[in-house]
């Protein structure tokens, strides 16, 4: 029998120095990276959505509710790379039932449907009503049907529920701010509170994983609404596009920060743990964190976006490099979570030897499975943005025939 | 007469008081803190409570736990899986440190550096610390792993998840996911032997008596004279885990 | 009131889902304790072994091996002493059973010379000494027959060596 360890004995060969003899093995492979990665845009995408909604910077508009829908369908699929994890997926349902109360990963079902029920869908639900309900009229056959259903069969558009909707939504946003920090703080604390990893175990985990969360779902909004806003054949908002590339410029340096000061922090305690780890940094992680996190993904878009903020090119040049700025930063997210969750299981435990990382093609925790993972948010993306196409609300002034 | 209390020695008086009433308030804001936060705490109770001691001075390294461990627990054959194995440290005399455990010493070790150049040599068997503040109890999100009345750190293979947050959490590299059924494997402290009176396999089969283990409870007990009469200590102390895996004569290079 | 269904909904769910058993000694499944205690035996005890093969263990027992349970050297015997009577014996899974010509790698594994075991040898106040020999230079001499090293076993008796 083929058993999924035979690829071990190839990994065996690579290992250097000396590691417990279970450690040759990575527990947590690409599909955990996906998982921190995937929470990390839903928060960051609610974030900049509240930006617009809460904080009242009106120029975001177009892109507030592409935000929310981005939240919604990365979020849907956010606990598939978990699942299909697991040794025992169809076990899964315990971590509902029997929550271990000093377990750090025991509440993330909690969170999880706190965040998916109450908060999302709610105010999805609550911004779209009054539309579903309005489209429903202009509708035919299937779309007519989702519509019908998803309004719960009612017709009630008069000014005062509408009011109402908008009381909740905005409520809910304010609820939903906390609750996005909640939700990647708390993805950062299982990997922080980790007293046995030295590469985890740090009080700053949550705050760097919540920070590179909103700049990961920042860029991921600015480079779906560049994209959508081709594929619909319309103008992009440069205004919009300006004052988001601000705040993720911003956002960039907080982060940049929080993980320089991590970092030498690390360096200057210089603790049991440090020889290994600046082996690791210097060596296994160097094209992976130096040129991948550090270069690509943070330190040329803080350059670029920096200097745009004095000086201002032609719209034409802005629009295609905040296009790259955005996929290099998406980019440059994806490798710190590969950084953090992969990196902190190359080194022993020991801190005398590192193992090496080969992940097949196929099986639970190959590449394909976890490219599944990232195609299918893309594809709820769509059909979200099918059902309830932002650049077709109905503004309020906008005289409505009852019928 | 009383003698009107002067200024500073009042404040120093409150002062002492006010910390006192403050330590009051925090010990008992952190006594249940604890208890939430901690996997579990030196239980009271009357049976046995299980600990283990290791004689570095007398293991010869011949890896008969190792085997026997996987043996008596059909652990997976592949060298990448253990729930006992035995580690050799060769230090040189510049200093350098070398590790080995080939197969978790099942096979035998044979020494790589010359003889004119050893400072020191010596086998450190390893296995499951069953640590009373585990800090895979703690972490383990359904309940699938826990420590027993006995002490011993279990793991329950019908309800386990294989979220591997164990693994990751446990400093000493004592727990892998067994490849056959998919769920967390760990050292049991042989719990069907134990319960039954007979030793765990790698006690019994040790040629040396370089492992022994006994009741930390009952003050005459083998292993509480083993703790007494030499210098142990435990592995990875900084971490606060509580192990109960007691060694003797523990270099500073083991980690 | 959507909540409090969702929560009761919830609640009954759990309750149909979280085996009996659960919470009874701790957060954990209270059946977990016994399943673990009644896995399989697949090592015995010397004790047992010397109810039917009393001579070699008296051998053993004067000898310096006297202190080493039976099974370290020959493997589990569980099924071995629990399955054999008069009439029949359940052997030992073949692949445990020592060979003559094994021993030389076999008992290696304790006496091979090894910087970390020669402390043990000059270790006078206890009373554990393993003699510990260069298994290479050992009697490198040849068997006249077969032109192949002597194995251990042709000079020492593992039972009383």
């Amino acid at each position: 029998m083929d058993m999924h360890f035979q690829h071990l004995y190839e990994v065996l060969s690579h290992v250097k120095g000396f590691i417990y003899p279970n450690e040759i093995e990575l527990s947590w492979s690409i599909l955990i990276v996906q998982y921190p990665y995937i929470t990390g845009l839903v928060a960051g995408a609610f974030i900049l959505a509240s930006l617009e909604r809460v904080f009242k910077v009106k120029v975001l508009g177009p892109t507030y509710n592409i935000a929310l829908l981005t939240a919604l369908a990365f979020l849907m699929v956010a606990t598939m790379p978990l699942i299909s994890h697991l040794g025992k997926p169809q076990r899964a349902y315990e971590i509902m039932t029997t929550p271990h109360s000093t377990s750090a990963m025991a509440i993330f079902g909690f969170v999880y449907l706190w965040y998916l029920m109450v908060v999302l869908l709610l105010e999805i639900w609550f911004d779209n009503r009054r539309d579903m309900i309005l489209w429903s009229q202009k509708s035919t056959g299937f779309k007519r049907f989702l519509y019908r259903a998803f309004t719960l069969y009612s017709n009630d558009i008069s000014p005062r529920s509408v009011a109402l909707d908008d009381k909740i939504g905005y409520i809910i946003t304010i609820v939903g701010i906390p609750s996005a920090f909640l939700l990647h703080g708390y993805v950062g604390f299982i990997f922080g509170s980790v007293k046995a990893n030295p590469w985890w175990s740090t009080v700053l985990m949550p705050v760097i994983f919540l920070f590179s969360a909103m700049v990961s779902g920042i860029a991921l909004v600015m480079f779906l609404y560049m994209v959508i806003s081709r594929l619909r054949k319309v103008k992009v908002d440069m205004a919009c596009l300006d004052t988001i590339a601000k705040y993720l410029f911003y956002i960039l340096i907080l982060d940049f920060t929080l993980e320089a000061l991590d970092q030498i922090h690390r360096i200057y305690e210089a603790e049991e743990s440090f020889e290994i780890l600046s082996l690791l940094v210097s060596g296994k992680l160097y094209i992976t964190l130096i040129i991948f996190q550090v270069f690509m993904g943070m330190l040329i878009p803080l350059f670029t976006l920096g200097l745009f903020q004095f000086y201002k090119p032609s719209e034409k040049i802005r629009r295609i490099t905040y296009l790259l700025i955005s996929m290099l930063v998406l980019f440059g997210i994806f490798w710190m979570r590969w950084n953090v969750v992969i990196g902190g299981q190359l080194f022993s435990k020991s801190f005398y030897g590192f193992t090496d990382f080969k992940i097949g093609l196929i099986g639970s925790e190959g590449y394909l499975m976890a490219a599944l993972w990232f195609v299918v948010p893309f594809l709820i993306l769509a059909f979200l943005l099918w059902l309830l196409p932002p650049w077709k609300k109905h503004p309020l002034e906008e005289p409505v025939s009852a019928e | 007469m009383r003698k009107p209390m002067d200024k500073s020695s009042r404040r120093t008086f409150l002062k002492s008081g006010l910390v006192l009433a403050g330590g009051v308030v925090a010990s008992g804001l952190l006594k249940p803190f604890n208890a939430v936060v901690l996997a579990g705490d030196k239980p009271k109770g009357e049976g046995p409570w299980y600990g283990i001691g290791i004689d570095i001075e007398k293991c010869i390294g011949c890896g008969r736990c190792a085997k026997s461990c996987k043996l008596e627990n059909n652990v997976p054959m592949e060298p990448f899986y253990f729930r006992s194995w035995v580690e050799q440290y060769t230090i040189k005399k510049d200093g350098e440190v070398t590790i080995v455990s080939p197969n978790g010493g099942i096979d035998g070790f044979k020494q790589t550096v010359p003889d004119n150049e050893i400072f020191k040599s010596f086998f450190v068997p390893k296995m499951c610390n069953h640590c009373y503040k585990s800090p895979c109890v703690q972490v383990c999100p359904v309940g699938a792993t826990f420590v027993s009345p006995e002490g011993v750190v279990l793991v329950d293979p019908n309800y386990c998840i294989g979220c591997r947050y164990c693994v990751q959490a446990c400093p000493y590299g004592c727990r892998f996911l067994n490849p056959e059924k998919n769920v967390a494997d760990k050292c049991t402290f042989c719990y069907h032997r134990l319960q039954k009176g007979m030793s765990p396999a790698c006690f019994a089969n040790c040629p040396t008596k370089a492992r022994i283990y006994g009741n930390l409870r009952d003050k005459s007990s083998e292993l509480v004279s083993f703790i007494k009469n030499h210098t142990c200590m435990v592995l990875k102390p900084n971490l606060n885990t509580g192990s109960k895996l007691f060694y003797n004569a523990l270099s500073m290079e083991v980690r | 009131m959507t909540f409090a269904v969702v929560i009761a909904l919830f609640l009954g769910v759990r309750y149909l889902l979280v085996p009996k058993s659960f919470g009874e000694y701790g957060h954990y499944r209270g059946l977990a304790l016994a399943e673990n205690a009644d896995r399989p035996l697949h090592y015995s005890t010397s004790a047992n072994c010397a109810r039917c093969h009393e001579d070699i263990f008296g051998d053993k027992s004067k000898g310096h091996h006297a202190g080493l349970s039976c099974e370290g050297c020959h493997g589990p015997a569980g099924k071995h002493v629990l399955f054999s009577d008069s009439t029949h014996t359940i052997k030992l899974a073949d692949s445990l059973i020592l060979k003559r010509d094994s021993t030389r790698q076999f008992c290696a594994v304790c006496h091979e010379k090894n910087a970390a075991r020669i402390k043990i040898l000059f270790d006078t106040i206890n009373k554990s000494v393993v003699k510990v020999v260069e298994e290479k230079k050992h009697n490198h001499l040849f068997d006249k027959e077969t032109h192949k090293l002597l194995n251990c076993i042709e000079c020492h008796n593992p039972h009383d060596p």
